[in-house]
């Protein structure tokens, strides 16, 4: 196979390229082509060395606070040489807040200070494969542990006014759950069977309220691979049977700030 | 003469330095105690004199200059609190200015933006995005005279980070100096004109490293004859270290590049004590307290002895390695941006300890963007509870004699050696840095270091450790876009309004000089008087020059 060639650029008049240089040579450790364009390189030259070299990404790196300005002008300007197709990467020293001008303005991605320079080479990759992800379709359901289920219903049905769709026990688990639609999520009230199940102990140590998020998603087995290699604290490296033929998998909380968030792909319409 | 008659020798010429010194300069209170009452002596010093004591270390402004380069050190002054600052317009810088003098600094410290710094005007394609970024954007002396509106420049000292077109800043500072009635020599300050390091580390050169090398031995020579008191060169081992060096490297890479500008600038013809007494360093501190201070002492030995016993200096003050030191930015982390603090105050102590003659603390959120005016002002605190809180500063050379950090100076100072040998051995700096060998070394130890970081190896409190799940985003110093088109129409302005005639006439005589050997320094003097800007006289010298493009 072709190694990916990466254009790694220091557009402006920033003289500091100790990030690029070592994103340059990271890169060049994961297997890719890298080329440098050296310092104070206009948007236009830019864009041209990435035609000139043929390369399949080009990466900006700016420290000065001119990357709202400057790095739109890379995008614009491939577009200028008939390179739209070649998305533009890039990091150095840039807040937060820029992140979604720069994105609207047609930038890929900003890797910020404190980023591994591994976490590059894996989305350059993903991106070449096609692999990048697309965010989950949809909420699919808010679990939430409770002591009992019939105790709990008189909120969610005579307040909130939801009804209730089904009920039924997942042995497996020891829990026993109530899903009541909402829109086009659902809360599902989780209620412990046994000691030995989880909620059990979730309660005991937290109380009742909210225990994971469940987020629907499209081929959560590739998506749990992906996160695998990314180094993301999983629960769960292989979906499992869940249920009416759904396949799902927890992440650690630790992946998500002490939220659980359960990954779930309801099975195809045949 | 036996051991122990020498070192009450040169014990006695401290002593009478010292009183020399209390004349000018009492020290700070009449005796210096611990919160106990305990008094704390001017000096600590062995028992028993030695003969690697008189040699190695001797004492507080005497040769080799381990303990500090003056006698009493900061028990009568202080080190000089010279924040770095500058952004956006010469109003808004000036503003900054006169809130920190304000707030107790005693230097000012001029961060000019990145087309000041490359010579192209505000208008200029090349600046587009750049104006005001990373520092104030000066075009013409009027912009000079807005940024030290107000501040009287025969009672600060200024401090700028200029480099490849320091001629021109400077120039523009002497004009202003004259329009508020202080001459020449009264001024004191700095410009860094250290170009060597721009091609290693920091990237902010114009012309290739021959001619470059040439404006920097004519500031020299016309600074003996017109700034007596100003220094003409701040040689920055900063931004080596900042492009990832170690310690050792930062003070061997430094000091070979100070060889090459005392090199130049006898071979321009001045005398090594013409010059030599106004050349002045430029430190990093990182978070490795002990090693930190130990290269400081290292360093200053290994100066003093090469400029006596290689260079043959005679006038003392030419053997003296004086020196600034910031923070550094690199250590600081955007995640967990109060952590910052703390690494600021282990680093400033480093320097103190080390016996720095001026200092700037970096601000808590320099990893993310300029300082906000809160965070400026508890970096400058910083740097005042450590002198006036701490009694860190009530004896000279704390540090001194300890095995540890002897050791590592003396450490320091071979390893240091053996990079100098190696440089010679390449036909000194500027063939070591046309051939790339300092770029290479340094790429390679941040490439490692980077690594050690990712594998959890070193650890980063905030960044690969003792992470949070959730940052707080602090609020950030922004500079307002419009202020690129402010500064054009301003600008345009003043070339509208000012005599041209003048302008071509001064610029013909600065491309005529260029052309020949004659010192350009008046001439550019003449060309900021009458107005002409950053970006026109900067042309005429890459025109003349050429322009250099990077290895």
């Amino acid at each position: 196979m072709k190694p990916i060639r990466v254009l790694i650029a220091k557009p402006g008049l920033d003289g500091h390229d100790r990030g690029a240089l070592i994103i340059a040579q990271a890169l060049r450790d994961h297997g890719m082509e890298v080329i440098y364009t050296g310092l104070r390189q206009s948007p236009i030259q830019i864009a041209r060395a990435a035609v000139q070299e043929d390369v399949d990404v080009v990466g900006l790196s700016s420290l000065s606070g001119a990357h709202n300005s400057l790095f739109p002008k890379v995008v614009a300007a491939l577009e200028k040489e008939g390179a739209s197709d070649i998305p533009v990467i890039g990091g150095g020293v840039i807040p937060a807040e820029d992140i979604p001008h720069l994105e609207e303005q047609g930038v890929k991605k900003i890797f910020t200070s404190g980023a591994p320079t591994d976490a590059t080479a894996i989305y350059i990759k993903q991106l070449m494969n096609q692999e990048t992800r697309t965010a989950p379709k949809k909420v699919s359901h808010i679990g939430i542990a409770v002591e009992n289920i019939e105790q709990s219903l008189a909120f969610y049905q005579h307040t909130l006014g939801l009804e209730v769709e089904a009920v039924e026990e997942v042995a497996s688990e020891q829990v026993r759950v109530a899903f009541l639609p909402i829109g086009d999520t659902r809360i599902e009230l989780l209620e412990p069977l046994s000691d030995e199940s989880s909620i059990r102990k979730f309660i005991a140590k937290k109380g009742e309220g909210i225990h994971h998020i469940a987020l629907e998603v499209d081929d959560i087995a590739k998506r749990l691979e992906q996160y695998q290699v990314e180094g993301v604290p999983l629960i769960h490296k292989e979906p499992k049977q869940g249920a009416h033929n759904s396949q799902i998998a927890f992440l650690h909380p630790k992946a998500a700030g002490g939220v659980l968030y359960e990954l779930t792909e309801p099975k195809g319409e045949q | 003469m036996n051991q122990s008659n020498n070192y009450q020798r040169i014990k006695d010429n401290w002593k009478h330095d010292v009183k020399k010194t209390e004349q000018r300069f009492p020290e700070r209170k009449q005796t210096f105690t611990t919160s106990s009452e305990l008094e704390i002596n001017r000096l600590y010093t062995p028992k028993e004199s030695s003969e690697t004591y008189t040699e190695e270390l001797g004492f507080p402004g005497q040769f080799p200059y381990t303990r500090g380069i003056q006698p009493t050190m900061y028990r009568s002054r202080y080190w000089t609190m010279r924040q770095y600052a500058g952004f956006g317009s010469a109003e808004e810088t000036n503003e900054r200015f006169r809130y920190l003098l304000a707030q107790g600094q005693t230097g000012l410290s001029v961060a000019f933006d990145l087309p000041t710094q490359i010579g192209y005007d505000s208008d200029d394609p090349m600046a587009e995005g750049e104006v005001g970024k990373v520092g104030v954007a000066i075009d013409t002396l009027l912009d000079m005279e807005r940024l030290f509106d107000q501040i009287p420049l025969d009672k600060v000292s200024t401090s700028m980070t200029i480099n490849a077109p320091a001629s021109i800043l400077l120039a523009m500072y002497i004009a202003v100096g004259e329009k508020q009635g202080v001459s020449p020599e009264k001024l004191t300050g700095t410009i860094q004109n250290d170009i060597l390091k721009e091609y290693i580390a920091r990237g902010t050169y114009i012309y290739p490293p021959k001619p470059s090398m040439r404006l920097i031995t004519d500031i020299f020579g016309y600074c003996h004859e017109q700034l007596p008191k100003f220094n003409t060169i701040s040689i920055s081992g900063y931004h080596i270290r900042e492009a990832g060096s170690t310690a050792v490297q930062e003070v061997a890479f430094t000091i070979a590049n100070g060889m090459a500008y005392v090199d130049a600038a006898i071979e321009s013809g001045l005398e090594v004590d013409q010059f030599a007494p106004r050349l002045a360093f430029f430190f990093n501190a990182h978070n490795q307290f002990f090693e930190e201070a130990a290269k400081f002492r290292a360093a200053r030995r290994i100066w003093a002895k090469i400029m006596k016993d290689h260079y043959k200096a005679e006038n003392p003050k030419s053997w003296k390695l004086r020196f600034h030191t910031q923070t550094g930015g690199s250590t600081l982390t955007a995640q967990q941006p109060d952590n910052n603090i703390v690494r600021v105050t282990v680093q400033a102590l480093s320097a103190v300890m080390g016996g720095t003659q001026s200092l700037h603390t970096n601000s808590r959120d320099e990893a993310l963007a300029l300082p906000t005016e809160d965070s400026a002002r508890i970096a400058l605190r910083t740097q005042q509870i450590i002198a006036q809180e701490s009694g860190v500063a009530d004896t000279i050379d704390p540090l001194g004699g300890s095995y540890y950090v002897e050791a590592l100076t003396d450490e320091i100072e071979e390893e240091v050696n053996k990079y100098l040998e190696r440089i010679k051995e390449l036909g000194g700096a500027v063939q070591a840095v046309e051939e790339g060998f300092m770029q290479r070394e340094i790429h390679q130890t941040a490439y490692e270091a980077q690594k050690r970081i990712e594998s959890n190896e070193d650890i980063v409190v905030g960044l690969n450790d003792y992470k949070l799940e959730e940052e707080v985003n602090p609020d950030l110093l922004r500079v307002d876009e419009a202020l690129e088109t402010d500064q054009i129409e301003k600008t345009e302005q003043v070339r509208n309004s000012r005599n041209q005639t003048e302008v071509d006439e001064c610029l013909k005589g600065l491309k005529q000089a260029a052309k020949t050997n004659e010192n350009v320094m008046p001439h550019i003097v003449a060309a900021v008087r009458v107005y002409a800007t950053v970006g026109e006289i900067a042309n005429v010298l890459r025109d003349e020059f050429g322009e250099y493009t990077g290895v």
